[in-house]
């Protein structure tokens, strides 16, 4: 008998230590859960603010570098054709008679220097986009080009045009202008497409010249070297990806591509 | 008077409870106090009932503790769940039928002296489903910067539900280790256990009151 209450007494004990195994197993699993659940949640605020550390420092880039632009086109542009005009009445004295077809230049010259600050405040304002489609928007980049002469622009599409969402209009839009920038400024190319694919999720836009390439491990090295940086953070920033192809002499193609949502 | 050692841990738990009523309060669980009083009065009476009123067993004390402590666990347990207004009437009609049943149990079914082992083995499954469920909800939750070890309802609700789990086979088995006299050490294996799973779930209690207090601190 004694064997027979020690035998019971046994298996109660096992069962209850097995019972109190899978409780303490379920407490341990619980917590684990619960480690993993934080430690997730950690790293993606982590990679939030990673990512709205790179979104800042990207606006700061576009920002620096517009006002860059800025400069720069009020300097070569307005800022000579106005000169000139300064130089030109400077040369008018009051004693001589009115010379007309001086006055004629200075109005050409200044006529030239507002048309310029025109174009350049249409360029750089963002509300005229937010009317158009970014193919309109581009149409109308690629018109103030050929106005401007020298340079042979064409626009191809493929698939049914979509609606994107607005900032990645506008974020779209500025990376062609940065590619058309590019191509006038360092390219010396006499050819320049854009090319727009339509994809179901996506639009691909791929802005190619034949000018004279260069080598894109190079200019990436260098600190803000042809605007390449500002290419990915842009296409980064709107959800999209971005590719530069080039190679010296033999021309630039970027492309980029960019969710519609 | 006799004080078996478990209740050296409750005593302990309650004092602690009594000082710390800020802290539990802090966390809502002010109803801690309560609970714990009752315990310790229950257990108290149980280990003094025979002596004192020439009973042959405390039983009735036990009965009694069931139909008064069930309502209080199941307000602790559904204020650690965080339960929202339509959770918090189910919960309540779910207590409602428990008690009733529990009630129904004491005078009509296995009556006031014999031990109501259907009651014990009820309370202890509705209290190891809550704890449960609390500890899946404390896991489970969306805010980043809580660490469960520190949470006290973790350990409350761990330690319940640990205690249950030893409850529900030791007073399942309550009447058959008594008739058999089953024994571990010379003491009733009954008694082994539960006073080993006492002294742990008050010992848990204690741990849990005290990182109330020391959160509501800082």
């Amino acid at each position: 008998m004694p064997d027979a209450k020690e035998q019971i007494t046994t298996t109660i004990l096992a069962v209850i230590f097995v019972l109190l195994f899978f409780g303490v197993l379920f407490i341990f699993m619980l917590s684990y859960i619960h480690y993993r659940r934080r430690q997730n949640a950690r790293e993606k605020k982590a990679m939030q603010d990673q990512f709205d550390q790179q979104l800042m420092q990207t606006r700061l880039e576009i920002q620096e570098q517009t006002f860059r632009y800025l400069s720069e086109e009020i300097h070569d542009h307005v800022g000579q054709l106005l000169s000139l005009a300064k130089i030109q009445l400077s040369s008018v004295r009051d004693t001589e008679p009115v010379d007309h077809g001086l006055v004629k230049d200075v109005y050409a010259n200044v006529t030239r220097a507002l048309q310029d600050l025109r174009s350049l405040a249409k360029g750089l304002h963002a509300g005229h986009i937010r009317h158009f489609s970014i193919r309109e928007a581009v149409d109308e980049e690629v018109q103030r080009i050929r106005k401007a002469g020298g340079l042979k622009v064409s626009v191809t599409s493929e698939g049914e045009e979509k609606k994107i969402k607005e900032e990645k209009q506008l974020i779209l839009f500025r990376i062609i202008q940065e590619c058309l920038q590019n191509c006038l400024k360092h390219a010396s190319a006499s050819n320049i497409n854009i090319g727009f694919t339509w994809y179901a999720e996506q639009l691909r836009v791929r802005v190619r010249d034949d000018g004279q390439g260069f080598d894109t491990e190079k200019a990436s090295a260098l600190a803000g070297g042809l605007g390449l940086e500002n290419i990915r953070n842009r296409a980064l920033l709107s959800g999209g990806s971005s590719v530069i192809h080039s190679r010296p002499g033999e021309g630039t193609t970027v492309t980029v591509q960019i969710p519609y949502e | 008077m006799t004080l078996l050692y478990f209740q050296y841990f409750q005593l302990l738990s309650l004092l602690l409870a009594i000082v710390c009523r800020k802290g539990l309060s802090s966390f809502s669980i002010g109803i801690l106090i309560p609970i714990l009083l009752v315990d310790n009065i229950s257990d108290l009476l149980g280990a003094n009932y025979t002596r004192l009123f020439h009973s042959p067993d405390n039983y009735f004390i036990f009965n009694l503790y069931y139909l008064v402590s069930t309502p209080l666990y199941l307000y602790l347990l559904t204020i650690m769940l965080k339960a929202d207004a339509r959770e918090r009437r189910r919960i309540l009609y779910v207590g409602l039928a428990i008690e009733a049943f529990l009630i129904a149990n004491y005078f009509f079914v296995q009556g006031k002296m014999p031990f109501n082992s259907f009651t014990a083995l009820l309370v202890n499954l509705t209290n190891f489903v809550f704890s449960c469920l609390v500890l899946a909800r404390l896991a489970l939750r969306k805010e980043e910067d809580s660490h469960l070890l520190i949470d006290p309802y973790f350990w409350i609700n761990a330690m319940i539900l640990l205690f249950s789990l030893v409850s529900m086979i030791a007073l399942g088995l309550q009447k058959y280790i008594a008739l058999n006299h089953i024994q571990v050490d010379g003491k009733s294996l009954y008694f082994a256990l539960m006073q080993a799973a006492n002294a742990a779930l008050y010992t848990g209690y204690s741990g849990a009151i005290l990182l109330c207090q020391m959160q509501r601190s800082k």
